[in-house]
């Protein structure tokens, strides 16, 4: 099965303002991107599992313009707010670089 | 006559808007600025702010960058702006763009024209909210969170530090028609920097909006992105992007990828003053390192609305750092931090909170599972935040000591369980501040909330 990280040349996620997160998938080509647009493990419901959020939180949108897919969920701590961990949100990539296409 | 009333006389049939910098006051790239100024710019443009360094800048009212680099950058794109006799666009003055933020952008401007001989007309608008107009709108079901969840009372708007508006091209607008050289904003959209001025000279707002969207960052949209300067050419029905440092290459899809870039949604973005989409956008290579970009659309707002951010002082923090590289600790480590946190307070009275973060184990991501082995190391961070400093401090020193020489089954590192890198371990951080406000509020009256005043300097 291929895996993500063998797949995309950018898995990386970052803040949309201070109460959401963008996770955004970049891949090589149409046919990588086609292949990560249609797989079972980049559903909103499996990515809110490994986020510990609610399925209805989570919009995964694909745009084929950049063979890129985003996916955008509310941070569980307001940026930069007591206990918080990444003000900037640039490190919280890092549960999608195991996922399984 | 002034840099804009220039401008808004010549009404060149095309262009030429040079992104100076997207986060001024780290060190703008001095080459890549020259080589934009050669290119003979119709304006310069610089967003000053952001939201990402998170809330403390909002509370406390400093800037994120040293006054020292923030006054470089303002030197080099005035002299630049009027060596050129071109307008000097910047928004989100300081930061965060409420009043001292502002104030102290507009005191730097004023030194540095003093220091060179400059003389301009410089506008500025101010952003602050009043506490009372922001509660009216909470009180009428008018302010909806931007993403996420982060419900709001009157009480959460009162213990705000600072409440600040994010305006879109309308105050830019009432600032041209006083036609300055220079123009400061408070908080402000990066896009209406780059906006208002193609919108007055009525250039397609589709293409502007999607301008303004892209150039606002300078080259993050090119491969390899940067920070250097970018110059964006408007014409009738499209507009190109170069960086102004040769190396980096504005590529279709390095552009069409930024839409990506610190945005919820790809396609879809609302403004003040409107959505732009851009999901029928086409970018087209015009040689290896410039593109060209057309096809976007662009929904002018029902009613405008803005966006209202504040800050409230949740605290003092005091921070304790060290570390352990004993296997049987870290494997203890969890339950030995709620064991120290219950000693503590009960040695240390008082009303706070303790934040422990372990790195090696979940310092950065709540990790969903158990997951990996246990790490040859742990760097062991605990946050302390409490109403006053002295409280705070006083916690972690006691949190610190018991930590040290908490006894654990198996322990084979009796003479203490932690390395601290250097003493005191325990710091003062001052003051902790949260976003309390991150909401959308319908507005109607731009006039009185976005004040513009013109002087001559």
């Amino acid at each position: 099965m291929p895996r993500l990280i063998d797949t995309a040349t950018v898995i990386r996620s970052k803040n949309a303002g201070p109460l959401t997160l963008s996770l955004d998938l970049m891949f090589p080509t149409e046919e990588a991107f086609a292949l990560a647009a249609a797989s079972p493990s980049l559903t909103a419901e499996r990515l809110a599992a490994l986020y510990g959020v609610s399925p209805r939180d989570v919009v995964v949108t694909p745009y084929p313009a950049a063979y890129a897919i985003k996916v955008a969920l509310p941070r569980p701590v307001v940026a930069g707010s007591p206990g918080d961990r990444d003000v900037y949100g640039a490190q919280q990539h890092a549960p999608l670089l195991a996922i399984d296409l | 006559m002034s840099a804009v009333a220039s401008l808004l006389q010549r009404r060149p049939a095309s262009l030429r808007v040079l992104s100076a910098s997207g986060q001024l006051g780290y060190g703008i790239p001095d080459k890549a600025l020259a080589q934009g100024v050669e290119r003979r710019p119709d304006f310069i443009g610089c967003d000053m702010g952001s939201v990402d360094p998170g809330p403390a800048y909002l509370g406390s009212g400093e800037m994120a960058t040293s006054p020292t680099i923030t006054r470089r950058d303002l030197a080099l794109v005035l002299r630049a702006a009027r060596a050129l006799n071109v307008p000097l666009m910047l928004g989100s003055a300081g930061t965060a763009g409420a009043a001292p933020h502002l104030d102290a952008t507009l005191n730097m401007i004023r030194s540095i024209a003093k220091e060179e001989g400059l003389h301009f007309r410089l506008a500025s608008i101010r952003a602050d909210m009043h506490v009372e107009r922001v509660a009216s709108a909470l009180r009428a079901g008018q302010l909806a969170a931007l993403g996420g969840h982060l419900p709001v009372t009157e009480a959460d708007l009162h213990s705000c530090e600072h409440l600040v508006g994010q305006m879109g091209c309308e105050p830019f607008q009432r600032a041209l028609d006083l036609e300055p050289d220079v123009i400061v904003a408070g908080r402000a959209c990066d896009t209406a920097i780059f906006a208002a001025i193609p919108q007055r000279l009525g250039f397609d707002m589709a293409n502007v909006m999607h301008m303004a969207k892209i150039v606002e960052c300078t080259s993050i949209c090119c491969e390899p992105g940067g920070r250097d300067a970018m110059l964006a050419t408007l014409g009738a029905g499209a507009f190109e992007l170069e960086s102004m440092n040769p190396a980096r290459r504005a590529t279709p899809l390095s552009v069409a990828a930024h839409s990506l870039y610190e945005q919820a949604d790809p396609v879809s973005f609302t403004e003040p003053d409107g959505t732009l989409r851009v999901d029928n956008a086409r970018y087209e290579a015009l040689d290896g390192r410039r593109t060209r970009v057309s096809g976007a659309t662009w929904e002018p707002a029902r009613r405008r609305t803005i966006k209202v951010e504040g800050s409230a002082l949740v605290g003092q923090r005091a921070v304790l750092l060290a570390a352990t590289a004993d296997p049987r600790f870290i494997l203890a480590l969890r339950d030995l931090l709620r064991d120290v946190e219950t000693t503590t307070r009960a040695l240390v009275p008082g009303k706070y909170d303790i934040f422990p973060r372990l790195y090696g184990l979940d310092g950065v991501v709540a990790w969903p599972d158990a997951g990996a082995p246990p790490p040859r190391e742990v760097f062991v961070l605990v946050e302390v935040i409490a109403p006053d400093q002295g409280l705070a401090l006083a916690a972690a020193k006691t949190f610190k000591q018991f930590l040290l020489h908490q006894g654990f089954p198996r322990r084979l590192c009796t003479g203490g369980n932690l390395a601290f890198p250097f003493t005191p371990p325990e710091l003062a951080a001052g003051p902790a501040y949260r976003f309390a406000v991150y909401h959308v509020m319908p507005v109607d009256e731009h006039e009185t909330l976005f004040p513009v005043h013109l002087e001559n300097v």
